[in-house]
């Protein structure tokens, strides 16, 4: 569905000069730099995958979403979206795609809501009938009822990034890029965002592409992660396998009976890493692969009294920060 | 014919945005014809005063004037948005023209009316009318035809200067302040007969910044005095032509310069 071979871009930027009149001398300072916002990046997506695609800011998230979609033209490499080149083919290519941008809408400001999703599907041809179908649908998952007829300007942040997932889903693309389409929304209308996401995955079978700072969109939503950093993949695969990679050990946290313990330790048993203690907890990072959590059980309870157990994942969010600060993902 | 019904609903929706706010509206029509009084005292005072300028009577100077200010309108109607482009773009607003299956410059000429152009329309279509019996033009079916293809075509040739100039927005970012520039020079110099100015500028406001072909041209061809212009009378006669051509080739340089768009950061 979405192929991406070696793609490229830089962008110009005129130097900065600093010190005395330094804005005056950037200005006539006709020397400019390159960045490069993404290096090489390759990857393939089917038919029906939802991806993550994670990286730190700057990382060049952004930069490739604008080439999938059309809105940038890679300095070299391939794109091909459904069997189309998005920026040859812009608006056939228009036809297949949604697009969300969490920071920006893409709603007529002044109009009230229907009006915009009354204009788009106008602009993809769509029948009334379909309209209605397909409007009457999302006002079922999103709730758009009670503000279709404020104007955008009115909206609230959550109402109106429903108002746009809403537009860009009206015309039942293929597939779905969505950029940050969390950010600054609270707790209640980040999950209703999920549910969407997931339900129009599921029962459309619509391809999605997912940016986001929020790990948990990532752990909730996808199997795959493509994890880019300046400008490179360092990682594509399994959530699961990333985690197994760089994070191989889990946690054994263990509440003790107040008062209720002799000194004792763990750390003589095999395939026990590390030990934190305290009075009334313990901490005990392990390796799955060299003792059993049975095991380990048994032999924690043999030696304190315990009131309660928990066996904890590693967190994405510690394994993503660990990458982004060596650079690396280990083999 | 589907993209035309699409235009026509991109059209409403930016007329129904910009009447959401009804009292500017209102005054923005005022302000624009006051505006446009304003500079047709002007002309109106040196003809007063001097008789004629450039052998040119008040009724053929309120002609000239009134042409060039409809097509001004119809101008400003269709392309005001170009004045918004650097913004456009400095914003990203530009993305989402590009990710829906519509020409993106079709998306920026319609993503909001100037309702002041309606005060241009109406003031330059009052001064052509108050000046079509006094003015010495054989009024036939064919001269109407002529008079309203040649202030189309006048729009259009401004469309096409700014279009051009724009589309250098698309490396550099900035180039309203160039493009204000221009279209105070062509408000300024598209008023008046364009013989009363010496060779060098005149030929600049012919060739260079295409002014004379907006109204000079084509109101010398119709008020008959063709046979005083320093360029043949079929260029001058083709002045309706002229905008469609320029036209075309605006949007070609556009859609060419359009691949350096660069987007924003988030």
């Amino acid at each position: 569905m979405i192929e991406v071979n070696h793609i490229a871009r830089e962008f110009r930027r005129a130097k900065q000069v600093h010190g005395a009149f330094g804005g005056l001398r950037t200005f006539f300072a006709r020397e400019s730099e390159i960045v490069h916002a993404v290096e090489d990046v390759s990857f393939h997506i089917d038919a029906g995958e939802v991806v993550g695609y994670l990286g730190a800011n700057g990382a060049g998230k952004s930069t490739t979403i604008k080439m999938l979609s059309g809105i940038l033209v890679p300095t070299s490499g391939e794109v091909r979206v459904n069997g189309l080149i998005p920026w040859e083919n812009r608006e056939e290519n228009a036809l297949n795609i949604g697009v969300v941008f969490g920071q920006r809408t893409q709603l007529w400001w002044d109009l009230p809501l229907i009006d915009s999703l009354r204009i788009i599907s106008k602009l993809y041809q769509l029948d009334t009938d379909r309209f209605q179908r397909n409007l009457a649908r999302l006002d079922d998952m999103l709730g758009l009822a009670p503000f279709l007829d404020a104007p955008v300007r009115q909206l609230s942040l959550g109402q109106r990034m429903r108002g746009d997932l809403a537009a860009a889903m009206l015309y039942e693309p293929k597939i779905l890029y969505l950029d940050e389409p969390t950010i600054g929304l609270d707790v209640v209308a980040k999950e209703r965002m999920r549910n969407f996401i997931e339900q129009v995955n599921q029962e459309s079978g619509t391809t999605i592409m997912l940016t986001t700072h929020d790990l948990a969109d990532v752990e909730r939503l996808t199997k795959r992660i493509i994890f880019i950093d300046k400008g490179r993949v360092l990682f594509d695969g399994p959530v699961a396998e990333l985690k197994h990679r760089y994070s191989p050990f889990r946690e054994l946290h263990v509440t003790l009976v107040p008062n209720g313990n002799e000194a004792s330790s763990v750390d003589d048993i095999a395939g026990v890493i590390h030990v934190e203690a305290t009075p009334t907890s313990l901490v005990i990072r392990f390796d799955p692969e060299r003792i059993a959590v049975a095991d380990l059980i048994a032999a924690v309870v043999a030696r304190y009294a315990v009131n309660d157990l928990a066996i904890v994942e590693p967190a994405l969010e510690n394994v993503v920060r660990e990458i982004v600060q060596s650079g690396e993902v280990r083999a | 014919m589907q993209k035309l019904s699409v235009l026509g609903t991109l059209a409403s929706a930016s007329i129904r945005s910009e009447l959401q706010y009804r009292a500017n509206a209102v005054s923005s029509i005022i302000g624009g014809i006051l505006f446009q009084i304003t500079g047709f005292v002007v002309v109106w005072i040196i003809a007063a005063r001097f008789g004629q300028i450039g052998g040119w009577g008040l009724p053929e100077l309120t002609f000239l004037y009134g042409m060039r200010l409809t097509s001004h309108g119809i101008f400003y109607a269709c392309f005001s948005q170009m004045f918004e482009f650097d913004r456009v773009l400095i914003t990203g607003e530009f993305d989402r023209y590009l990710v829906r299956p519509m020409p993106p410059l079709i998306q920026l000429f319609t993503r909001k009316l100037r309702i002041n152009a309606f005060g241009d329309l109406i003031g330059g279509t009052v001064l052509v009318i108050a000046a079509s019996t006094a003015a010495p033009v054989d009024w036939s079916p064919l001269a109407v035809t002529y008079l309203i293809l040649a202030m189309i075509g006048g729009g259009l040739v401004e469309g096409a200067v700014q279009i051009t100039l724009g589309s250098l927005s698309f490396r550099f970012l900035q180039t309203l302040p160039l493009r204000s520039t221009v279209n105070e020079v062509f408000n300024l110099y598209g008023n008046y007969p364009n013989t009363i100015f010496p060779g060098a500028l005149r030929w600049s406001l012919t060739f260079l910044l295409p002014i004379a072909f907006v109204a000079f041209f084509p109101a010398s061809v119709l008020l008959n005095r063709a046979g005083e212009l320093s360029v043949p009378l079929w260029l001058a006669a083709a002045s309706p032509l002229v905008g469609m051509v320029l036209f075309s080739i605006a949007v070609r340089v556009w859609k060419w310069q359009s691949v350096h768009y660069q987007s924003s950061g988030n």
